[in-house]
């Protein structure tokens, strides 16, 4: 309810605003959707119109109007390896929520999501996966969950999930994890309690459990030992 | 709020209307399209009610999936012993399998138990080689039968006793390995307790995932199934709604649905329903999961549910988290031994050989939390327990170990004179081979409590097994309401009931869960495709 009001109201004084202006027809006034389909496509060069001021120290001129001004040299990675790619994940952390994916990224909903200018695709999201994806890229850059931590260590979404674009329900398997935070004898050995060694967590009388199992990408993670060991003195990192 | 859609279904009813030149059929046919009643044969009124869960898209009638998103042969729902042993043996008929687990680990309460099965036998005859006496199929028979108050389903019972040393040579050549040691536990007449060397359930679960896995059945974490999908009450199960995160699908099934999902022992309001005296403050051995709404889904397709308020206390868990670990074990195989239990005042207060309500019963009564059991390093060894394992418990504080029972009156805050007299008389009960003060039967295995070193378990009662559950027949089907199996539908351990009766015998869920299992993913593997 609250936020209806508050939705009307703004519309309203958006609405009055755009009047005002006069310049502004009562149709551009309309809901932002027709707006942005009307809109001019905007690229690179409508917020950068010199890319200098936003480039590391010594780095060369770039040029050109849109991505490929940096794909040229950072070529798109295809591989799915588990690791850090810090061109890719400065380039998104910069501008989660202030551009549209699409500046840069080519998508056909549930056919294609590949690159401007180049012969390559990610996967093939439908228009739900893409507001899934574009919720949780938020998530990635910003939160308090696991998934800004990898953020902010240049991991972006195929650092964890693969080759292809996660989709909702996606897990993320052990051998990924590992391959930055293994081997996993290793990680025992660091969590293992010294006076009690085999009330580990990284070494459940579970078995092979999953590291989702409490350590969650995209929302809180939870011990779970705890679920049955509440006295047990754990805590996520 | 949500609206709830009514679909007028003429056709459903005029259908209803034809059946009652039949009797038998009106009734089965009828009642769970919600077509019974004086409203409909007075064809006036619209749809009567049926079972469909309220607040769920089109609750007055549920339709079928228009497409289903996938097709299995056999589906399976939780990945404990019965859910496994059945993946296994569907997936030897050659059936794609899948087991739907909701649980983000496998196992259930299985992988957690005390990895402990009751048989009378075994291929290499291990009582026989301990020497330690007589049993046969129909003493073990028996003595669940009285175990259970003879509310068990004789039948049922049989059919465990019977196929339960098949069972235990298939998990020895499955890989589990078992110890040497064969305890004799509460209810029991004979020797019969058979134990993994892990000393918990995982050392069963793995083998037989293992197993399941390398004939190609395959387990879906974290995905629940949310509706069982069957057209009316002569339909054969077609299908079910699974939940994975919040996405909903739908499986076609071909061959069938086994429900090996469980009891309801986690569930507060559930168990309250059928025993209202298991209130919340009581502690639960069991894992999370244990919520039972797969019975409530089978009940709402017409399956009946038996013996449902009998849920069983384990006498000997951890008393303050409720949770059966390892040393929660010993106080229950310790019995047979000469393993005693007393009170905080140093005084026995139960027959040890006793039935679990029994000795839970009597402990509640006995004045104080927690009991103790006393044993000794001799019955250790007969337990054939690791030396780790028992350095282990001590270094969580939950063993105490002492030279003398003096010392250990001292720790567990007992009077000492009471604690020693109490053992000095227990002693000659064993001696005299008569139990004055509890009648225990005394054998020639139990040892007295002389020579130290002297150990303390502390424990207390948790709500632990639901006796009851869905009724199933001797081949696993499920039945309705009207007594006739559901075709296509199968169910094997703790989600059933009849099997152990009012009062589970320790070691008798495994037994259970593997021959049921067995035989349930048996028969699901052999049913005709549908096309």
């Amino acid at each position: 309810m609250k936020k209806t009001a508050l939705m009307i109201t703004m519309s309203a004084f958006f609405g009055l605003v755009y009047l005002l202006a006069g310049n502004i027809t009562l149709e551009a006034a309309k809901p932002a959707k027709s707006k942005e389909a009307a809109a001019p496509r905007q690229s690179c060069v409508t917020c950068h119109p010199d890319f200098a001021p936003v480039l590391p120290k010594g780095h060369p001129p770039a040029a050109g109007k849109d991505i490929g001004a940096c794909t040229t040299c950072h070529k798109p990675d295809v591989s799915g390896k588990a690791a850090a790619n810090a061109f890719s994940a400065r380039l998104h952390r910069a501008h989660e929520g202030k551009t549209d994916c699409v500046l840069c990224h080519t998508w056909v909903p549930g056919k294609s999501f590949g690159l401007l200018g180049q012969k390559l695709t990610w996967g093939k999201p439908s228009k739900e996966e893409m507001a899934l994806l574009k919720q949780v890229s938020g998530t990635w850059a910003t939160s308090t969950y696991m998934d800004a931590g990898h953020g902010k260590k240049n991991v972006t979404c195929m650092g964890c999930h693969g080759k292809a674009l996660p989709a909702e329900g996606d897990s993320v398997e052990n051998d990924r994890c590992l391959e930055c935070h293994g081997p996993l004898e290793k990680l025992q050995a660091k969590t293992a309690p010294k006076d009690l060694p085999d009330r580990n967590p990284h070494k459940s009388h579970l078995g092979d459990i999953g590291c989702t199992v409490c350590h969650k990408g995209h929302k809180e993670s939870a011990v779970y030992c705890l679920q049955c060991h509440p006295n047990f003195q754990m805590k996520l990192k | 709020m949500k609206k709830r859609e009514r679909k007028e279904e003429t056709g459903n009813d005029s259908k209803a209307i034809e059946a009652t030149s039949s009797l038998s059929s009106v009734s089965r046919r009828s009642v769970l399209k919600g077509a019974i009643g004086l409203g409909v044969l007075a064809s006036t009124g619209g749809l009567a009610m049926n079972l469909a869960s309220p607040g769920s898209a089109g609750a007055a009638v549920r339709q079928l999936p228009k497409k289903w998103d996938e097709v299995i042969d056999v589906v399976i729902v939780g990945s404990g012993f019965a859910g496994l042993a059945a993946a296994a043996e569907a997936a030897g008929q050659g059936a794609k399998v899948v087991i739907l687990e909701k649980m983000p680990t496998y196992g259930g309460n299985s992988i957690i138990n005390g990895g402990a099965w009751n048989s009378w036998d075994d291929k290499y005859h291990l009582r026989k080689k301990l020497n330690l006496g007589d049993d046969s199929w129909e003493l073990f028979k028996q003595d669940t039968l009285k175990g259970g108050d003879f509310y068990n389903y004789p039948e049922l019972v049989e059919v465990m006793v019977k196929n339960a040393p098949d069972a235990t040579n298939l998990l020895m050549d499955d890989g589990v390995k078992v110890r040497d040691t064969l305890p004799r536990m509460g209810g029991h007449s004979a020797y019969r307790t058979y134990m993994a060397v892990e000393g918990v359930g995982r050392g069963i679960t793995e083998p037989i995932k293992r197993i399941a896995e390398k004939r190609g059945a395959r387990i879906r974490l974290g995905t629940q199934v949310s509706w069982i999908w069957r057209k009316d009450a002569d339909s054969p199960v077609l299908g079910v709604e699974v939940t994975k995160e919040k996405k909903k699908s739908n499986i076609r099934i071909k061959r069938a649905l086994v429900l090996a999902s469980g009891g309801f022992s986690r569930d507060v309001k559930m168990r309250m329903t059928f025993n209202p005296s298991l209130v919340p403050e009581y502690t639960c051995t069991n894992q999370p999961g244990a919520t039972g709404e797969m019975i409530r889904y089978a009940q709402a397709i017409g399956a009946e549910a038996i013996q449902l308020e009998f849920i069983q206390l384990y006498p000997c868990a951890e008393p303050e988290t409720g949770i059966l670990d390892t040393p929660a074990v010993y106080p229950y195989t310790g019995t047979g031994y000469g393993l005693i239990y007393v009170n905080k005042a140093g005084k026995r207060f139960v027959s040890e050989l006793e039935r679990r309500d029994v000795v839970s019963n009597a402990q509640i009564k006995s004045g104080a939390k927690p009991t103790y059991s006393i044993f000794s390093e001799q019955i250790i060894q007969k337990l054939a327990v690791p030396k780790e394992e028992i350095e282990k418990g001590m270094a969580k504080g939950r063993i105490w170990k002492t030279d003398t029972i003096g010392e250990l009156a001292g720790k567990l805050g007992i009077p000492a004179d009471a604690l020693q007299e109490t053992i000095k008389r227990h002693n000659k009960f064993i001696e005299d081979g008569k139990d004055l003060d509890f009648n225990k039967p005394i054998t020639k295995n139990m040892l007295p409590l002389v020579n130290g070193p002297f150990y303390a378990v502390a424990q207390w009662p948790a709500i632990h097994h639901c006796c009851g559950g869905l009724r199933i027949n001797t081949s696993a089907q499920v039945i309705d309401i009207w007594g006739k199996p559901i075709h296509r539908l199968y169910a094997a351990g703790e989600v059933c009931g009849g099997v152990q009766g009012s009062n589970r015998l320790g070691g008798n869920a495994t037994t259970d869960c593997v021959v049921f299992g067995r035989i349930a993913g048996t028969n699901a593997g052999k049913e005709k495709p549908l096309a």
